[in-house]
């Protein structure tokens, strides 16, 4: 998707927030905050609220439902919220307003904090894939290489194998990442299998080169460590727990 | 019946009993899944079936506007399986902490009643076993022949409570208060019921200010709250700001009980009694000089009189859904609070 024309930057209410239909139909949220204009998705990503409804005080946006919060000028999760919000880049000319969609990448929790040139890098190491509706992407016992974005779909997992099989959740939202195996050490084979239960698209990133690179810049590779065990706590914390 | 409900992050394994609700099944078994009123009208509890068949006793519950039909979307409070299901929610969702109450079904006799306005009673109901529950839970109840659980907050607060005491408005229409006011003498008459239930609940250990905003018998969970917070002498160390809205001096109630608390903590418990169509009498005021008076809707009040006391605050909201809205909002625009201190169930 390219750039499409949102809006006249004057019906955006000033440190306030309205919902337009882009060019095409596509629907987004636009934000004001003293110089600046942010576009995300226009529901909640929790139940489909729209986020028009919440409260927004020109820095953090509230959703009325169940109190998700998300920090205006990043669309990062505050407080009790799961989740951030799906944003668009964007551009402002002749008055008018425009958005572009970002690199899934750059929405993913495991990157968030780490420098521009770093994520680059990563970004120039992400090969696009794309997967139809029950494709297996890796089964149990598989060797590890990749570690995967989601930017369309969902991903469903599973652990255990023949007839003790059981679901070990899902991934739907933009910018989550799994296979993170690729990233760990002595991890050498697949630990759960990955099926696309609808038509999704993903980046892949080998796991090797992410390591090798990030060696070269210890403090974003420091930051993307500290996400990634947190990452895999929020997956696994309780599951012993049957 | 077996249940599996897939999450976000794995999938869980639970039995349920003939006719037993789903999300009970689930917090009977120590799955905390998601919900708020647990009675058929947040939503918060919507999940997917995707194999096996369940019964839905109440189609036209309002929290159905949030389910899409087409996805197979259903009320887990609402919902009972009548095969082996396999279900999915769309949340992260995590065991329960150690120690928590979990929610079971029991039985409960009505020992009592009386009239605390015209149209607010109070309720005590003794208990076949002794039950525990946090300050600021409750329970879901329900009377034979009377179809539908409703939500009502504990008002006592005890450990091992052999009965439990409640407040309930009366609802013209509204099946179990209509039974409970209109079915004469009512002593003696068991009543089915499920909890705790409840996130709004308060502990010592949370080391915070307490502001508490109810409105009408939304104090019921708010006298809990400071039953225990005063048997653990919490206002020794830390504020307690209490508003109490409701329309007029003779709907109040719990006055009493309400100056009792500030009595026994003067110096950091305040209790503000708020009325939206009258300024408070000044008998009223004489009888009580413990408490405070204001008049207006008791979110304005109370945004007024915590004007700059926001720091170190944990709020609880309770009532009628248009109290908790107004309240919500004055807290996170005017207070900036974040919302992990803001707690409160809506189920009225």
């Amino acid at each position: 998707m390219s750039k499409r024309r949102v809006c006249s930057l004057e019906e955006v209410p000033e440190n306030g927030m309205r919902t337009f239909e882009a060019e095409g139909g596509l629907r987004v949220l636009i934000a004001h905050s003293g110089e600046d204009y942010f576009a995300y998705q226009p529901v909640c990503p929790h139940q489909d609220v729209e986020l028009e409804e919440g409260m927004y005080d020109g820095c953090v946006l509230t959703c009325h439902m169940h109190l998700w919060q998300w920090d205006i000028r990043t669309g990062a999760p505050m407080g009790s919220a799961e989740a951030p919000l799906v944003y668009y880049d964007v551009k402002t000319e002749d008055g008018s307003l425009y958005i572009v969609p970002p690199n899934a990448l750059r929405m993913a929790e495991l990157f968030d904090g780490v420098s521009e040139q770093t994520l680059e890098k990563i970004i120039a190491l992400a090969r696009s894939e794309s997967f139809e509706q029950g494709s297996a992407l890796y089964k149990i016992g598989d060797p590890v290489e990749d570690f995967y974005v989601l930017e369309t779909g969902r991903v469903n997992f599973a652990v255990g194998r023949e007839e003790r099989i059981r679901a070990a959740g899902f991934m739907l939202r933009k910018g989550e990442v799994f296979g993170w195996a690729a990233l760990l050490e002595n991890q050498p084979q697949r630990i759960a299998s990955a099926t696309c239960l609808e038509k999704s698209s993903l980046l892949a990133i080998n796991g090797k080169q992410t390591l090798k690179m990030l060696e070269s810049v210890p403090a974003d590779g420091f930051i993307v460590m500290r996400r990634l065990s947190s990452l895999i706590t929020k997956h696994l914390i309780g599951s012993g727990a049957e | 019946m077996k249940i599996q409900v897939n999450a976000r992050n794995r999938a869980y394994h639970f039995q349920a009993h003939d006719k037993e609700q789903m999300l009970f099944a689930g917090l009977r078994s120590g799955v905390d899944l998601p919900y708020e009123c647990s009675t058929g009208t947040c939503g918060s509890c919507k999940a997917r079936l995707i194999d096996g068949k369940i019964y839905d006793p109440w189609p036209e519950a309002p929290g159905h506007k949030y389910c899409k039909n087409e996805l197979n979307e259903f009320l887990m409070c609402q919902c009972v399986a009548r095969a082996d299901c396999t279900v999915e929610v769309g949340n992260f969702v995590y065991t329960m902490d150690p120690g928590a109450c979990l929610p079971r079904s029991f039985f409960g006799v009505i020992r009592a009643t009386r009239m605390l306005t015209p149209d607010v009673m109070h309720l005590e109901i003794e208990l076949d076993n002794p039950q525990n529950f946090d300050a600021g839970q409750f329970v879901v109840m329900e009377a034979p022949g009377v179809t539908g659980f409703r939500g009502y907050s504990m008002v006592n607060f005890e450990r091992d409570a052999k009965k439990l005491e409640f407040v309930v408005k009366k609802k013209p229409g509204g099946g179990l208060s209509q039974w409970l006011f209109d079915s004469g003498s009512i002593a003696g008459r068991p009543v089915d019921l499920c909890g705790p239930l409840g996130h709004a609940t308060f502990f010592p250990n949370v080391k915070k200010n307490i502001l508490c905003i109810a409105g009408g018998s939304g104090i019921a969970g708010i006298i809990s709250i400071l039953a225990r917070a005063s048997q653990e002498q919490y206002f020794n160390e830390y504020r307690g700001y209490v508003f109490f809205g409701v329309r007029t001096a003779k709907d109040s109630f719990f006055l009493d009980e309400l100056e009792g608390f500030v009595r026994q903590f003067p110096e950091r418990l305040q209790v503000t009694v708020v009325f939206s169509e009258e300024d408070a009498p000044a008998s009223l005021k004489q009888a009580h000089p413990d408490l405070l008076f204001g008049t207006g809707f008791v979110h304005d009040v109370a945004a007024q009189a915590m004007d700059g006391k926001y720091q170190n605050i944990r709020a609880y909201l309770a009532g009628p859904t248009p109290v908790v809205d107004t309240a919500l909002r004055t807290l996170i625009v005017k207070g900036k609070l974040t919302t992990d201190n803001i707690r409160y169930d809506k189920f009225s």
